[in-house]
Order: C-alpha cells, then structure tokens, then sequence
C-alpha cells in the first residue's frame, strides 16, 4: 500500500518519513521503500526574469538576467511568452532533466548561459511546450520548484500483511501512528450536505443473499456534472498510484485510499427501475465488467443487479452498462460490507484482483459503511455542483455484535517470558481503540474496534500489546525443557556414511527440481515410475513430480558436458514420487521413496603428468559402490547380470542382498545407459549410472558392527592361475576358492585373454591367504588345501591349471 | 707352523683387499674366496688332518680367530661402502617437488544447499533437537488447514501453490485436494501429531514448492522449520534461541532484531533479521551502500513466532497448559548470504565448476 506522507499529516502529527518509516515497521506495519515524489524536479528553482536583452548574435534569443535566489545569474532563453517580472522555472546547472540529459553551464552563440529556463513539457509534468511554464507571481525565487508547485511528497510503500485490512488506508495508518508516537487522530468531517427529497424515493435497494451481504448502503446524488478533479486530488491519488478519471470516480477512489472503505458510482438512470436488487448470479448469466470482459457468472457469484440484469461483481468490479460517464447527472453511491470469503472466491474465479477486492476479501470496517458513505456523497456534490438527497437507502440485514475478549492480567507476562504491568497492557490496547469494559483483579475485558476483525482471542490481544510496547524489550532466554537428547536416526548415518564414500570415489552432489518434463521419463522404459503430474504447472519442462532421479542427472551430466566439463561424477539423494499402494493405511497422498542415483562419464583417473586417461566403465562405478556397501556394514550383495530396460543389456547389474527374509532384496541396479537412452539425451556411448532404493540400503545397513581378532598364527601365501571357459563368472572361481575353510583371503590379481590362452578362454590369477585361527599352519596342510581347491575349479568350472 | 703362518698371511691379504673392495659385489666376491665352503680358511682346514693332534687346537684357534676377523671386516665394509652410496644419494639429484601430486580420483563435493541444511541442523541438534521430515506431496489440511490458514483465506496468497492431478494418485475422494507442500511448516503438524504430547523440539529440513520462477524465485527451493512446544515456553525463549542460532551460524558478533509480522500459525509473529554478514551490520562497505542488505545493514532471514493456540488444538495439544515458538528459514538464502552467492539459478544448474568449490 502506497502511503503518502502530505496525505497523512493531514490526520496525525508526523515525525520525519524516516523515523515514521522506522516506527511502522515496528509495529508490524514493515515499510519496504520510501520515495520522494518530485525527486525528478531536483535542482529546479523559481527565478524571477529581472531584465532582458536581445542576443547580439541570435535574433530569437534573449538574454536574461534572473533572481533565483543565490544572486543574479544570466540565463539564454529562447521562449516568448513571458515578460520581465514573471517567476519561471530554471533548470541550476548540474540538473538531470527528465529526458536524460544534464543542464550544464554553456555558452551559446558566444553568451554565458547559466541553466535553462523550462517548459512544462521539458519538466516532465504536462505536454505544454508552447513556452515556458508560468509560475504563481508571489513565489519566492531560490524556492524548489517541487514546493512551489505543492507536489512534494513523500510516499511509503507498506507492506500490509493479510490479516491488517485496517491498515489499507491513510487514515488506518494514522490510527497506528497515533497509537506508536502518542498522538491523536483528526478525523476529517464529511460536511455533508442533503436535500430532499428523500433518496428512498428515487431508489430501492433489495438484499436477497444477507450471508454475502451484510450491509447496502447507498446514496442517490443529482444535478453532477463529471468533469476533471482539481489538481490537488488528482495529485494525491497519483501518489497512491491510482489514475485519476473524473471528478466522481475520483473521490470513491479518494474515501477507498481514505478509510479503506471500496464505494462504487453507478449512474443511476441506467440502473433499470432504479432499483438495486443483491442477489446470487444466475447459472449462466452474463455481464460485461470495466475491463470490457463479458464474464459468465456462477451461482456462487455475488452481483449487484437492476431490476433486469446483473449490473456489477459485488466487492469486485462494476459493470460497463452502469458505468459513470461524461453524461452522467444522476449517480447512485453504493457502500457495502461484503462477506469475505465469497469476494475472494468470485475474485479468484474471475482471475480479477482490485483494490475492492482485495480490501473486502480481507475484511472492512463494519462500522465505516456508513461514515463512507456520507464522506464521498459530500465530497462528489462538492467536485461535481450537485446535490445529495436527503437520506441514505440502508439495507442492513446482518448486524454485527461487538466483539469482546478477556485477558488474564498474567497472560502476557507468561507468553512473552517479561514482566507487563496491568496498566502497561491497558494503556497499549487502548491507544489501539481498545476499549475496557469490565475489570477485576484477575481479568480485564475489553471491546475489540470494529476495524480489528482479526483479534478474537486473547494472544490477539497479547500482540497488540508486544507489538506497540516493541520487540526489543523483550529479554533472550533458552527454554527449559526436559527430554532425552535425541540419538542421530538411521537415515541421518545412512545418509552422512553414503555421502562420505561418494565424495571419497569422486562423486559430488546435485540438487534438481523434484519436477520434471512428462518425456524426460519416457526413455526410460516403464518400470521407473511415470511419475505424478501436476494440475497447475508452472511450465511444461517441469509439470510432472519425478518417478525417477535418472533423467535429471543425465540432463546435468548432458548440461556439464556442453560447458565442455567432460568428467562428470554426480549424485543425487532425493525423493522419486509414485501413486500410493491401494492398501496404504497412513494419511499420505502418494509414496514417495527416497533414492540414491548417480552417474558417471569421462576419464577413470584425472589426466596427470604419470597416469593415462582411460575412459571410466561399470568397475569403475562398481569400485564406487562397493565402499558404500562396506561403510554401511551391507554384506553378502550380490551382483547378478541384468539392471533395468534403461541400462545396457549386457553391461549392467542388480545388487541383490540375501537379507534374512524368503526373497533376497533388490538394493537397485548399475550398469552403462542403454545407448538409445543416452542417445536420447544427448548423451554419447560409456555413461554409467546406478539407482539404489535408500530405504533398502538404510534397511539392510548395520552401521555398528562387532570385530574379528587380529590373527596370531602366521598365514601361508599361494597364487593361482586358472584358466576357464570366457562364460565362466569370476564370483563361481572365487566363490569355489573360499570354499575351501583354510582360505583367508582371495585377491584376484589379474584377468587375461589371448595367447598363449585358447581362444573362449581367459587366466585369473589369484593370490590366496591360507590361515589357520588356532594354530601356525604346516606348509604341506596349505598344499592340500591348495590342491583340493584345484580339483574343485576342474571339477566344477571346467578349469585348467596354469603353469 | 706353516698353516699358521699361512692363516697369518691369508688374514693379511683380506685385510688389504677387503680395505679397497669398491662395491657389494667385490665383497661378496671376497667372502666367498676367504669364507666359503671352497674358499681359503676351509682350505686350511681341511689341511689340519695331516698335523699331529696337539697341533690341531692351535691351528684351529688361529683358523677361527681369522675366520671371525675377515667376517667383522666384510660386516664393517659393507656399512662402509652403504654409507657412502646413502651419502652420495644424499647429496645427489633433488625430486622436483612442484610436480601435482598424483590424483587417482577427483575429491567429490557437497551441494550448497545440503551444506547449508547440515550447518543450520547441527546448530539446532546441539540444541537438542531432533530432526523430523514429512511428505513433500501434501495434504491441504497439513498444509493449510491444520496451520490456521482455512480456504479463501487471504494467507493463501502469499504461497502461489502447485496442486497435484488427483486421478494420479488413485486415491478416493473426500480427503481434501493434493498439494506439493509450500512449506516445511506441516511437517510440525506431523511431528506434533506423532509425538502426541509435549514437550516436542524438532527440527525438519526439506523441499518445498511455490508457483513462482523468476531472478529471485525458484519454484522448488529448501526450507528448515523448526519448533519447540511444551509449558512455559515463552517469546523470549524464542528470541533467545534464534539469536544463539544467529550467532552460531553467521558468527559470534552477529546481533539480531525482532519486528512483529503476520504468519497464520503463530501469534505473536515475528520476523528475525540478522546483522548484515557483509558489511558486518554497518549499512556501507568502504564508503559504498552495501548491496546485500541493501544499506540498512539487517537481513530478513527467519519467520517466526508463538504457535498458534489453534495450531495446538489441532494437534490435541492444550493452549492453556503448553506454549511454543515455531521458526522457519529459506536454505538458499542462509547459504546465500554465508557463501557471497549472489545468483539463484547457480543452485539448480549443477554446474561443476559451481559445485566444485563448495
């Protein structure tokens, strides 16, 4: 809400706009800006032409001599309406004119000129270039031209939060000023005028919908001529940011930025039998607002109809049929209260925001209906040469009870953690407009102001108090309270542990929206989880709540990679979204399953002046991922062939965990993206990824786990080759080798394919670690071991041994 | 004696030779010549057959005497001939030190964004507080209702909220709409409705969503709530909690200021500024107007307040018995004003060369 400070003092002493600002925001009214109105006539003074002359080298210019206020000074001018004695406006040197450009000290044609003499047009304030602008002859040279022409100002941008409607009007805000410096509000009389007849004679007013409408006021006044607002009310709707129209328009928009109070102007001989009926739209049922939009109404619409159509959107916007103009002599001044939630609603379905509307939504001052009312009835008669009738036509189906509350003498005491003296409380309610009406040791009641419809209850109240008293005397405690200190959760160590191996194998961490674009997911094959689409999205690229963290990831990677950073590691720990299981019993809409997903391209190991640059591949990821696994205490996983439809049929895996149950537990899948999926992002061959559930990691994770002792026998060390059929998995070898007890240890040393190895086959090399916990194990007890493993790897792999 | 003076000879020539050998493999040479299993004392030795059996002890003594002699000066010449080699490296060729280390992998990097909600949740968990989370697609009554914001209220206006296509969900009517939730202040709700009865100090970080995309504006961003609920609690436990917060994180000298503001679920509200982390709450940096805090010297960070009592009653708590103060703050903006990061959209790009420096 746009405040201005000439506006305002006119209601309550001001102190400076900068201590006001200050004092404002106080009390919870936050001034976000000041500005000064006029700041655009800075260095603009009235000079008053003393004598002139001709120029000696240019036959349309003078040479004048003016008084502005530091001396005489000579200035060049061009113009010739003026004559020696008149008082104009001199642009000083150094003035930044509206159009762009400084006034400096010339010389033109060979003569010294000092600044400029100025039109209205060339000041920016009316497009009047036919010569310079003509000020009052009594104003005082020197004087700044803002002043002279009475349009400084200083306006306060205030941030009105929703439940403050009070304070959406000059006088609201003077109240709260009152209230914060101690002094008192003028309230301006209406002065109003009436004649007979009687205004019920012209006009009816019918309210058929009383819960939206609580009260219809109106006025009938006659004999208007619409013409232009005097300047002075022009000025000050211009600094609230309102346009001015005409001289009745002008002051309902006046007594809104007033008291806060929407008044609407129809004419009233195009209001049909003059009769004003408050009532439901009809389904279906048309009209054409202001903004020239033919609306269709809703049943739930409430509208100000005549006697044959709907004529305005009640608290919202009038209609065309019924607007003021040029020939208008008969107005009828409407002033209502409206229920809020209905105004909003209709608002909202129309998509229209007003300053009606958003006054009414929020909640007017029951009691200022009427007081409105009679104001701008006084002020259009004034403005406009016509006569009020004698009477207002008062439909007031709904009266209000004023509303009272009771405070516990203590209870501010105890809620603000400070000492506040019954008087203290007292004192700061009623400079709010608070009233006592009863009191007693314990308690005191006090009748809420009809403008605070949001105080109902006693913290209500309480605020009102702290508020005015400031926050600051408000002492900094630390609560007392009594309660475990909370253990870190699961999750909470899942998650710091799954970070810790990520960042320790290169990954760093992404952050994307939860929303994606529909054929984001589409690549990715059904199984990922479609997702949950928004109703309202606020672009396509982003209308559908992910049902996986892959798509945003590749985009990143694809991002990263069109800045020309080419090795990529990222991660993601975020929720994916789904539909909720048909016999979830919890009271969440949808299944939301937090995930773990990465990706990977580039070069295994960062170029360096000794290493290589290698592309990255699936054991590089899966050297990622064992870590995590082991940091979570997550044993016995297995990597079984085969990821999702997303990866590469044969360059992906499932990490299965045998877990304690019947069915071993998928903890996710890793793999190379499937090359028409990385192609559908723009991706080239060799991305990695892998999608995890964190819920199965975090279920399968033993965080804290027991020790084996260090052993204290010496181990025997033996290497192996085998050499077996190219489909032979590494797990089957190594697995055959643990299964000999005596094995401590198996490190599979190398993997080679070619000659002298036959071709479908390959040589694993092994170092094994045989060890016996209880005793110093005999060379010839590691032999057959050794050889027992052996037989087993022919016998069931089909092995050869190797020299 | 002809073997002892023979020995004597022996042990003179391994002196001599032993002296000069150059390197390890002229001493091992050596060794083997003067004791090895063919060399020249087990020569001697085995010479002593043919000497008459008195003479054998003394031959033998003199045998090992030179035996253990040649076998201290080979020991000694090997230290000897290492020393020098180690001393001659000593002062050899230097390594070029300036070289990169080697890097087998990148280091790997924390978002901003988590960073920031780590540091703001530590502060509060040594507090005490524990750390709770909720759903981000929401019910309406979590999200609204339940933190007195009823429908065509005016507060909704200050969340422009994403509502979800129900027919996604599958779920039956009835339940009121679906929403991404527009703030982490349901998950106090939850956590109020979990615990089922004071005293009740959580913490919870999460996503949150507004309909609102523009230079200062991202339609998903982070927020931490916070709240704290059980009897006496008061606003100056609240101005006293969120001013230690303020110093925890921004540092020690930050001071903090409370103005009254409007948030449906609390009453009083309160809007927290901080002393302006830039320009250290002066209002200019070296003569300029700081931009940060836009010259006033304070930030607004943290929304707050008592809780509503009808908050409270909508978790079954009773308003006259507990009190509480609820907070809560926008991540981007505390990692904002804590990292110097000046454009929003830096956050969601996951660029990394941006990541990389966090």
């Amino acid at each position: 809400m746009r405040i201005s400070i000439a506006w305002l003092s006119a209601y309550v002493p001001l102190p400076p706009p900068a201590e006001l600002a200050r004092r404002l925001t106080d009390v919870g009214l936050e001034v976000e800006a000041v500005e000064r109105v006029g700041a655009s006539l800075d260095g603009v003074v009235a000079a008053r032409i003393l004598s002139s002359e001709r120029h000696p080298n240019a036959e349309k210019l003078a040479v004048c001599q003016v008084e502005a206020g530091a001396g005489t000074v000579q200035v060049v001018c061009g113009a010739t309406n003026w004559k020696v004695g008149d008082v104009v406006p001199l642009a000083t040197p150094g003035t930044r004119m509206p159009a762009g450009h400084r006034i400096d000290r010339a010389s033109l044609r060979g003569v010294d000129s000092h600044g400029m003499l100025c039109s209205a047009k060339e000041l920016g304030l009316d497009d009047d270039a036919s010569g310079l602008l003509l000020l009052p002859a009594d104003a005082v040279p020197g004087t700044p031209l803002a002043q002279v022409l009475g349009i400084e100002d200083v306006v306060l941008e205030v941030n009105v939060t929703p439940n403050r409607p009070d304070a959406l009007s000059h006088l609201g805000i003077a109240r709260e000023v009152a209230a914060a410096t101690g002094a008192e509000v003028s309230y301006p009389e209406a002065g109003l005028r009436q004649e007979a007849p009687a205004a019920s004679t012209a006009l009816r007013v019918t309210v058929e919908a009383p819960d939206r409408c609580f009260r219809y006021a109106a006025r009938v006044i006659e004999g208007v001529r619409i013409g232009p607002s005097p300047a002075w009310l022009a000025r000050r709707l211009e600094a609230c940011g309102v346009r001015a129209i005409s001289n009745v328009v002008d002051a309902t928009n006046f007594v809104l930025l007033e008291r806060g109070q929407p008044l609407h102007a129809f004419d009233l001989d195009k209001v049909a039998g003059a009769e004003i009926v408050v009532r439901m739209a009809r389904a279906g049922e048309k009209m054409t607002t202001l903004d020239g939009v033919v609306r269709t109404l809703s049943p739930d619409d409430l509208v100000i109809a005549d006697r044959e159509r709907a004529s305005a959107l009640a608290g919202v916007m009038g209609g065309g049929d019924s607007e003021i103009s040029a020939g208008t002599s008969r107005v009828l001044l409407e002033s209502a209260w409206f229920e809020p939630t209905g105004v909003r609603r209709t608002a909202r379905r129309h998509g229209l925001h007003t300053e009606a509307s958003h006054r009414f939504e929020r909640g007017v001052d029951p009691e200022g209906v009427v007081a409105a009312l009679d104001r701008c009835a006084a002020m259009i008669a004034t403005l406009s040469g016509g006569t009020v009738r004698r009477g207002a036509v008062d439909a007031h189906p709904h009266r209000r009870k004023p509303v009272e509350v009771t405070l516990p003498w203590t209870r501010p005491g105890e809620i603000l953690g400070m000492p506040v003296s019954r008087k203290e409380a007292r004192a700061a309610l009623q400079s709010l407009g608070f009233e006592l009406t009863s009191t007693g040791p314990r308690n005191g009641t006090f009748r809420v102001p009809s403008w605070r419809l949001d105080v109902t209850r006693e913290e209500d109240l309480i605020e009102e108090i702290v508020r005015l008293r400031g926050y600051d005397a408000i002492p900094e405690t630390l609560p007392v309270i009594v309660s475990d200190t909370p253990a870190p959760s699961l999750e909470a160590v899942v998650t710091e542990r799954v970070r810790q191996a990520l960042e320790g194998a290169g990954f760093s961490e992404a952050v994307n929206f939860s929303f994606v674009a529909p054929g984001d997911l589409t690549p990715l094959g059904a199984g990922s989880g479609a997702g949950i689409p928004l109703k309202n999205p606020i672009s396509a690229d982003l209308a559908v709540m992910r049902g996986s963290l892959v798509p945003s990831l590749l985009k990143v990677l694809a991002y990263n990679r069109r800045q020309r950073v080419e090795e990529v590691r990222i991660y993601e720990i975020a929720s994916t979204y789904h539909p909720r299981a048909a016999d979830a019993t919890d009271d969440t809409p949808a299944r939301e399953e937090l995930r773990l997903a990465g990706v990977a391209s580039g070069r295994r190991h960062p170029v360096g002046w000794s290493a290589g640059g290698d592309p990255l591949d699936f054991h590089d990821v899966k050297g990622a991922l064992e870590p995590l696994l082991e940091t979570l205490g997550i044993e016995g996983v297995r990597w079984v062939p085969g990821g999702a439809s997303w990866l590469h049929p044969r360059s992906a895996a499932t990490l299965s965990w045998p877990g304690g149950g019947a069915e071993p537990v998928v903890l996710g899948v890793v793999g190379e993206v499937h090359p028409r999926v990385a192609a559908a992002f723009d991706l080239p061959r060799g991305v990695f990824a892998f999608d995890l559930s964190f819920a199965a990691l975090a279920a399968a994770a033993r965080p804290v786990r027991g020790h084996a002792d260090v052993p204290r026998f010496p181990a025997v060390l033996r290497d192996l080759a085998v050499v077996v059929a190219n489909e032979v998995e590494a797990r089957a070898v190594l697995e055959g080798v643990r299964a000999e007890p005596l094995v401590e240890e198996v490190t599979l040393f190398d993997v080679y394919r070619g000659a002298p190895i036959p071709e479908g086959r390959k040589n694993l090399a092994m170092a094994i670690r045989y060890r016996a916990g209880d005793r110093t194990l005999t060379d010839s007890e590691a032999d057959a071991a050794h050889a027992r493993i052996v037989a087993r790897l022919q016998a069931d792999l089909g092995a050869d041994l190797r020299g | 004696m002809d073997l002892v003076r023979d020995l004597e000879a022996l042990a003179e020539g391994a002196r001599q030779s032993i002296a000069q050998a150059p390197d390890d493999r002229t001493l091992e040479e050596l060794r083997v010549r003067y004791l090895g299993k063919k060399g020249e004392i087990s020569a001697v030795l085995r010479g002593m057959g043919q000497l008459a059996a008195e003479e054998r002890p003394r031959v033998g003594e003199v045998a090992n005497r030179v035996r253990d002699e040649v076998d201290a000066l080979l020991v000694r010449a090997r230290q000897r001939i290492e020393d020098s080699r180690l001393e001659k490296e000593l002062q050899g060729a230097r390594i070029d030190v300036t070289l990169p280390g080697r890097r087998l992998l990148p280091r790997g990097h924390r978002h901003p964004v988590t960073r920031t909600t780590e540091e703001i949740v530590a502060i509060f968990s040594r507090l005490g507080y524990e750390v709770a989370s909720g759903p981000e697609i929401e019910l309406d009554w979590y999200n609204f209702e339940a933190l007195n914001i009823p429908a065509d209220h005016p507060a909704r206006d200050m969340q422009d909220t994403f509502y979800v296509d129900e027919s996604a969900l599958g779920r039956v009517g009835g339940e009121g709409a679906v929403l991404l939730r527009t703030h982490t202040s349901p998950i106090q709700i939850r956590a109020m409705k979990r615990a089922g009865a004071p005293p009740v100090r959580v913490v919870a970080p999460g996503r949150v969503y507004r309909s609102d995309y523009d230079q200062t504006h991202t339609p998903m961003f982070h927020q931490v709530e916070g709240i704290c609920v059980g009897p006496g609690i008061t606003f100056a436990d609240l101005k006293g909690t969120l001013a230690a917060f303020a110093r925890a994180f921004f540092g020690a000298g930050t001071r903090t200021r409370v103005r009254p503001s409007y948030f449906p679920f609390v009453e009083p509200g309160a809007e927290v500024d901080v002393s302006c982390s830039i320009c250290g709450g002066v209002g200019n940096r070296s003569g300029a107007r700081c931009g940060t805090c836009k010259g006033t010297g304070w930030l607004e960070v943290l929304g707050s307040g008592m809780v509503h009592p009808k908050v409270l009653e909508n978790v079954g708590f009773d308003p006259s018995a507990v009190t509480g103060f609820a907070f809560g703050m926008g991540v981007e903006r505390m990692a904002m004003l804590k990292y110097g990061i000046g454009d929003l959209r830096l956050f969601y790009e996951n660029d990394l060369r941006f990541l990389e420096q966090f």
